[in-house]
């Protein structure tokens, strides 16, 4: 009778490996905490919602170079300053008031009242400083570029903050609003900073925003509770759990399942079809976000500005929009984004074959020629707007070869110079143009006007002076002119200016995406 | 020569197995194209900034002490560094294959269930219906790609029906085995694909065998007959394919984790290809090929069970 049983050892010993590893994983950190079982909400309101990422960077404010991590960081460390929800001013946050003095070197910044950590300890000028002098002089700190100007950080007392400059720096206080300025207790902020330092640490917070976090590890949800001492008062929400869908398809899957409340990046194609159910909501926000194709200005003819113009006009722009987009992206009439000191002003190259050609025949491309395009592996949109373009160009005698390759080897290419057109997007970090036009338009050095190896020595002058401009009408004017300059000389193909979308279930009230991409939670709420 | 002496030369053979996969897997990541420095250090990152990283990960040493760094390491328990997360590979990387070898495992029981029921079902009823139908159905599964196909399932299971979540993993043990199940259904749905009409083959090849005539013959049970005599001589060649398919599960696993939110191996390997993270990619390759040779190294040892005449050698 040995022969009978024989199937089914195996099939046990195949159940009992699946109970005993799904055993191990139980204790894994989601499991509700002895504080909230100590605190019992009559009604305990908790958000879930699925995003495409997974933080990577250490999570620390001024460490961070991804945006999972970036969109946490806000909810978590606040600023002295805020940007404003369209993305476009600045607002006061853990500062309430600031000063420059006469010549714009001496700036002072006086703190909110009884400000606390999450953990109920006081914050201080001495937390401020420690924060800021890690973040621009930090050994770990990826944004120290932005910093340069300031000379000097000092606590002059318990709520009083005193930054010095080098020369007036016009762009101050949006620096001072970007998510790598955020506050952190000063020992935190200078342990971070440590060669030794374990960041997985880092993820046990300890901020003055919204939420904070009791530690994370990669592949759990990340679990936001809300910060009983927030200046802004308790938010609705008890907890926010963030989980890692990275599936497009799937993702929106679990909105429409209602197992998540709210998704982001709901592919364009989708958002119609989400609205036309009544439980569900979609919708894309204006952020600051470019899209177009980088060409390589050092590689002829792309060294021809004749060449790039004709290519401008022969790219149909609404055909991409209406096509790649699906009607939820706007005409790029300008090199920087809808933000602050845009032109709305400028015509862009609106779609006109027949000057394209025209430019073309006067050209150093009159014969005809062949170029590259490189796709990043994954981004159908890319792949998209390279088929539609080689298409048009095609009309122009340009044969274009799209190649597609992984995003390492994009990366690896880009510094050697190895390309002649790749499609690309940027999105602002700051409400301040002065991001855009020292990294993706200033030449000469590392990464290259966002790698079109254009370089202008009076554009680069002129971004040096905007810098300083402390006349915000001087400076709208010196912008405009930054702006007109680069659209004439046409280094990139201008395409289109993108949003961000998201998803939602209707009873979920308040969730927004400002003008920069960040999501705050601080007033998100749900209804029955 | 014994089953005990059997084992012991399959271990050495492993290991000679092992030192080819750590060689194979060390040499292809690094002939791929692409620095793992300017992907952690971004756009902005000087070269100079570059080359101090480079320095730091060891990634300009000499190729042979990379290589010896990584085995030597290995060899004593350490997976190295994470050139993306900055922690030891061995947390990230273990702490995901009890879900990775959950959802192997459930979907090989999955696949032993659904090949013993219609492979038995298609082989008593050849050529009629439910042969063709079970053939054309599995035929289906077998063709469609699955992670489209997992998507099929989640419309029909999880949005229509509500019998099963859309995705993820959930946190308690029945969750688990819950949310598994959609993901092992689509992997046992091909796998059984393979193996059914191979078992559906040889269980009528087995039924014109001499010996089962003669039980037919004592007047001995259909049902008895076909349990007893007739499918444990058929299995033979099915559990062979069904270990070797193992392997195709667990490449399978890599894209269903993707499609399903999965937080196992597959997911995580997606990852560090696209990122270049070498350590991660070398440890997940390894630790799959080890636990694909213990398998069929079961596999072969459940040979003797079934069948009683096998010996080893």
């Amino acid at each position: 009778m040995f022969a009978r049983k024989t199937g089914w050892p195996v099939l046990w010993v195949v159940i009992a490996a699946l109970l005993v590893s799904a055993c191990t994983q139980t204790p894994t950190g989601t499991g509700s905490s002895p504080t909230q079982a100590a605190n019992p909400s009559p009604a305990s309101k908790v958000l879930r919602m699925a995003r495409n990422a997974e933080p990577f960077s250490p999570f620390v404010p001024w460490q961070i170079d991804d945006n999972p991590a970036l969109f946490i960081s806000v909810n978590v460390y606040d600023t002295l300053l805020r940007t404003t929800k369209d993305g476009t001013g600045v607002e006061p946050g853990l500062a309430t008031k600031w000063t420059p003095s006469a010549d714009g070197l001496t700036w002072t910044f006086t703190l909110r009242d009884g400000l606390k950590f999450s953990d109920g300890s006081a914050m201080t000028s001495s937390d401020v400083k420690a924060s800021l002098d890690m973040a621009r002089g930090g050994d770990k700190s990826g944004w120290k570029d932005s910093y340069v100007a300031i000379k000097d950080i000092t606590a002059t007392d318990p709520k009083t903050v005193t930054i010095t400059l080098k020369q007036p720096y016009a762009p101050l206080l949006s620096v001072l609003a970007m998510f790598s300025s955020a506050i952190l207790p000063a020992d935190m902020a200078k342990a971070t900073d440590t060669k030794d330092y374990d960041n997985s640490l880092a993820w046990k917070t300890k901020g003055t925003g919204a939420y904070y976090s009791e530690g994370w590890k990669k592949g759990d949800p990340i679990i936001l509770k809300r910060n009983p001492n927030y200046w802004k008062g308790t938010p609705a929400l008890d907890e926010v759990r963030i989980e890692y869908i990275p599936d497009d398809n799937t993702r929106v899957l679990k909105l429409q399942g209602g197992e998540t409340d709210v998704v982001d990046f709901v592919p364009f194609s989708q958002i119609a079809a989400l609205n036309t159910q009544q439980s569900l909501k979609a919708q894309t926000f204006p952020i600051q976000q470019s899209e177009f194709i980088i060409l390589n200005t050092s590689k002829p003819p792309l060294n021809d500005v004749k060449v790039r113009q004709a290519l401008n006009y022969a790219t149909d722009k609404d055909a991409i929009i209406k096509n790649v987009h699906f009607g939820q992206a706007t005409f790029m009439n300008s090199p920087i984004p809808q933000g602050t000191y845009w032109d709305k002003s400028l015509a862009g190259y609106p779609y006109d074959i027949e000057k394209a050609k025209a430019l073309m025949a006067q050209s150093s491309g009159s014969k005809g020629f062949t170029m590259d395009m490189q796709v990043r592996a994954g981004r159908t949109d890319f792949a998209n707007i390279a088929v539609i373009v080689k298409e048009a160009w095609a009309k122009l005698g340009v044969t274009v070869n799209i190649q597609t390759l992984d995003t390492a080897v994009v990366r690896t290419n880009y510094r050697a110079g190895d390309y002649m057109s790749t499609p690309s997007a940027w999105t602002n970090d700051m409400n301040d143009p002065t991001e855009i036009v020292n990294y993706a338009m200033r030449g000469g050095a590392s990464p290259f006007a966002y790698w079109t190896r254009y370089n202008n020595p009076d554009l680069n002058s002129k971004i040096d002076k905007a810098d300083l401009e402390q006349d915000t009408t001087k400076r709208q004017a010196a912008y405009s002119e930054i702006q007109k300059i680069y659209l004439d000389a046409a280094p990139l193909v201008f395409i289109a200016y993108l949003g961000a979308s998201a998803g939602w279930r209707s009873n979920v009230d308040g969730f927004f995406i400002d003008g920069l991409s960040y999501y705050r939670f601080e007033n998100v709420k749900i209804n029955k | 020569m014994g089953r005990a002496a059997y084992i012991r030369r399959r271990f050495v053979l492993m290991a000679f197995v092992l030192f080819g996969v750590t060689i194979v897997i060390f040499g292809m990541v690094r002939i791929l194209p692409g620095d793992p420095a300017f992907l952690i250090l971004g756009d902005r990152a000087t070269d100079q900034k570059a080359a101090e990283l480079r320095e730091q990960l060891g990634l300009n040493r000499p190729i042979l002490e990379q290589y010896w760094n990584f085995v030597s390491g290995f060899a004593h328990g350490d997976m190295g560094q994470s050139l993306l997360y900055r922690q030891p590979v061995g947390n990230l990387v273990l702490t995901r294959v009890p879900i990775s070898l959950a959802l192997a495992g459930y979907a090989m029981g999955l696949a032993a269930v659904i090949t013993l029921t219609f492979g038995i079902i298609a082989a008593i009823n050849k050529g009629r219906w439910p042969d063709q139908l079970i053939r054309i159905g599995f035929l289906f599964a077998l063709t469609t790609p699955n992670f489209w196909f997992g998507i099929l399932l989640i419309l029909l299971f999880g949005l229509t029906l509500h019998w099963f979540p859309v995705a993820g993993f959930g946190e308690t043990l029945p969750q688990h085995i819950w949310y598994l199940f959609l993901p092992a259904l689509t992997l046992a749905l091909q796998l059984s694909a393979v193996l059914i009409r191979n078992l559906r083959g040889q269980i009528i090849l087995t039924l014109r065998s001499d010996y089962v005539r003669t039980a037919h013959a004592k007047g001995l049970s259909e049902r008895l007959v076909l349990m007893r005599h007739v499918l444990r001589n058929a299995l033979l060649s099915t559990v062979t394919i069904f270990g070797l398919q193992f392997g195709f599960l667990v490449g399978g696993a890599i894209v269903i984790e993707t499609v399903f939110a999965l937080p196992g191996t597959g997911q995580l390997l997606i990852q560090s290809i696209t990122a270049r993270d070498y350590p991660v990619v070398q440890a997940i390759t390894v630790v799959s090929a080890v636990l694909v040779i213990v398998v069929n190294l079961v596999v072969d040892l459940s040979y003797s069970f079934l069948d009683p005449r096998v010996t080893y050698e």
